[in-house]
């Protein structure tokens, strides 16, 4: 990392300047996560209400270049956004955050510490493992439940519907093992991937970025 | 086709809702979203029915605001009605056919649920998207949420930054728009091909588009920098929200009315 901090001693108006950078650069990701999340691809075989977008891209990418909890506030700002156009009573926005805070906190977390092109590599992939691992539980106890008794999307049925399809599914359990837990699997790995190409150029803007919005002698 | 995405379902009018706090409407919302979820039985839809037409006209919504704001979950909604019928399994059989089987209690619950979840939609969005403009939303939510600015909680930044992305949301995607043309015009493919392929396309857009958003972030920092932006400590508004008489009487008769609705579901229990 190069070290292009402000050397003029830790005042008012340097940490005032920072904050403004974090929170232009957070609002302005904030606002490209949520256009992004129009531009959804359908995945071949899945059903509607497990799409596919890229708006997690400018969270990871706000997670390295501001820090994870900045990648957080994104997250949760995406979130809000889209409430009022939210097709599911907000259960959908609710596991979205949940997962997303997640993904995002453990892939910023990991590249702090490893800053290079193999850093941001291991970071996601280990992102998307904790992703998947924890999406268990919080579908298991959060988000099937809900849909459950909010939406009246009886539990029962989805386990048939998806017997049906794959022989593995034989309750509760087994449906998040079989069906959930690839799901976050590829659609973590496809998100990790994409991010990483578009990092690779980005990565010198990125560190900038970082270095600006964290003086060391502020923080 | 970026062009025209709306944030939001805002429908301006000059009503009786659209005049009334912010924060009043973000209550009211989760006290229906709560008792909504609550309620079971036929006649508590009913009276819940009578309240949501009443807060139709409070907001002059038309029908054809209405089915607009409607269709997108049609699908939804036959979804899980399908469902319902197919998997309940008790009360009297109607039609058997095979392992198919649809009973009258089916029907009657899966009526049940989708009209609950259509009243839903049509209740929370009159009472705060179609009604409120984001920003107001995001005033409403920073004044809402002021108490916790005691434990270190950023309120103030997050509603700017809430406001700021909001107000970015269409310079981005004419951005976008433009971006997705150049590369268009080098040769740049996102509708036809695999997966692999649409994916490979949009990575051509997003690489300029992150380059600009970061250019015109820091473009932003230079700005509210020159203006003396600092904080929200001793910030003013423009248009303060005030809480005038008629929205509190407005919150405390539609929370009652909910509260009765919520009373008659129990009582019929």
């Amino acid at each position: 990392m190069t070290e292009t901090h402000v050397t003029v001693k830790a005042d008012s108006r340097v940490a005032r300047k920072i904050m403004l950078r974090r929170i232009a650069a957070c609002a302005i990701l904030t606002a490209m996560a949520v256009l992004l999340m129009y531009l959804e691809i359908p995945l071949p075989f899945m059903p509607s209400f497990l799409k596919f977008d890229f708006s997690e891209l400018p969270v990871l990418i706000g997670s390295f270049a501001l820090g994870p909890v900045w990648g957080i506030v994104i997250e949760l700002l995406k979130n809000l956004i889209h409430l009022p156009v939210t097709q599911t009573m907000g259960i959908g926005e609710l596991s979205n955050f949940i997962t997303g805070v997640i993904y995002v906190g453990t892939a910023g977390i990991i590249y702090r510490i490893f800053v290079s092109k193999k850093g941001a590599a291991i970071a996601m992939i280990i992102a998307t493992l904790v992703l998947a691992a924890v999406s268990v539980p919080v579908n298991a106890f959060l988000t099937l439940p809900l849909y459950g008794s909010v939406m009246g999307f009886p539990l029962e049925a989805i386990i048939g519907m998806s017997a049906a399809v794959n022989p593995l599914v034989k309750d509760k359990l087994s449906l998040l093992l079989a069906v959930f837990v690839p799901f976050n699997l590829f659609k973590g790995f496809i998100v990790a991937g994409i991010t990483y190409f578009v990092h690779l150029p980005l990565s010198k803007l990125i560190n900038k970025t970082y270095n600006a919005t964290h003086d060391p002698a502020t923080t | 086709m970026l062009k025209d995405i709306s944030i939001g379902r805002y429908y301006p009018a000059n009503s009786f809702l659209h005049s009334t706090d912010p924060r009043v409407k973000a209550i009211l919302y989760a006290v229906y979203l709560v008792a909504i979820f609550m309620i079971k039985e036929p006649i508590a839809i009913l009276v819940l029915f009578g309240i949501i037409v009443l807060q139709l006209i409070l907001g002059k919504i038309t029908p054809r605001i209405l089915i607009s704001t409607l269709k997108p979950i049609i699908p939804l909604v036959l979804f899980i009605f399908i469902i319902n019928v197919f998997t309940i399994k008790q009360g009297n059989v109607l039609f058997a056919w095979k392992i198919i089987s649809i009973t009258d209690y089916g029907i009657s619950r899966a009526g049940i649920m989708a009209v609950r979840l259509v009243l839903l939609i049509v209740s929370t969005s009159t009472l705060l998207t179609l009604t409120t403009t984001p920003l107001k939303m995001s005033d409403a939510l920073e004044s809402l949420f002021k108490p916790l600015q005691v434990i270190k909680v950023p309120v103030h930044e997050m509603s700017m930054m809430m406001s700021i992305a909001l107000r970015f949301i269409p310079t981005l995607a004419v951005e976008t728009d433009k971006i997705m043309k150049a590369q268009q015009s080098r040769g740049a493919d996102y509708d036809t091909g695999s997966f692999i392929n649409k994916v490979k396309g949009y990575i051509t857009v997003l690489i300029p588009l992150f380059v600009s958003s970061f250019r015109r972030a820091d473009e932003l920092a230079v700005a509210m920098d020159a203006r003396c932006y600092r904080g929200g400590k001793g910030r003013t508004k423009l248009n303060p929200l005030k809480l005038t008489l008629r929205d509190v009487l407005t919150c405390i008769m539609f929370t009652l009315l909910a509260v009765l609705v919520v009373v008659i579901d129990f009582s019929l229990r």
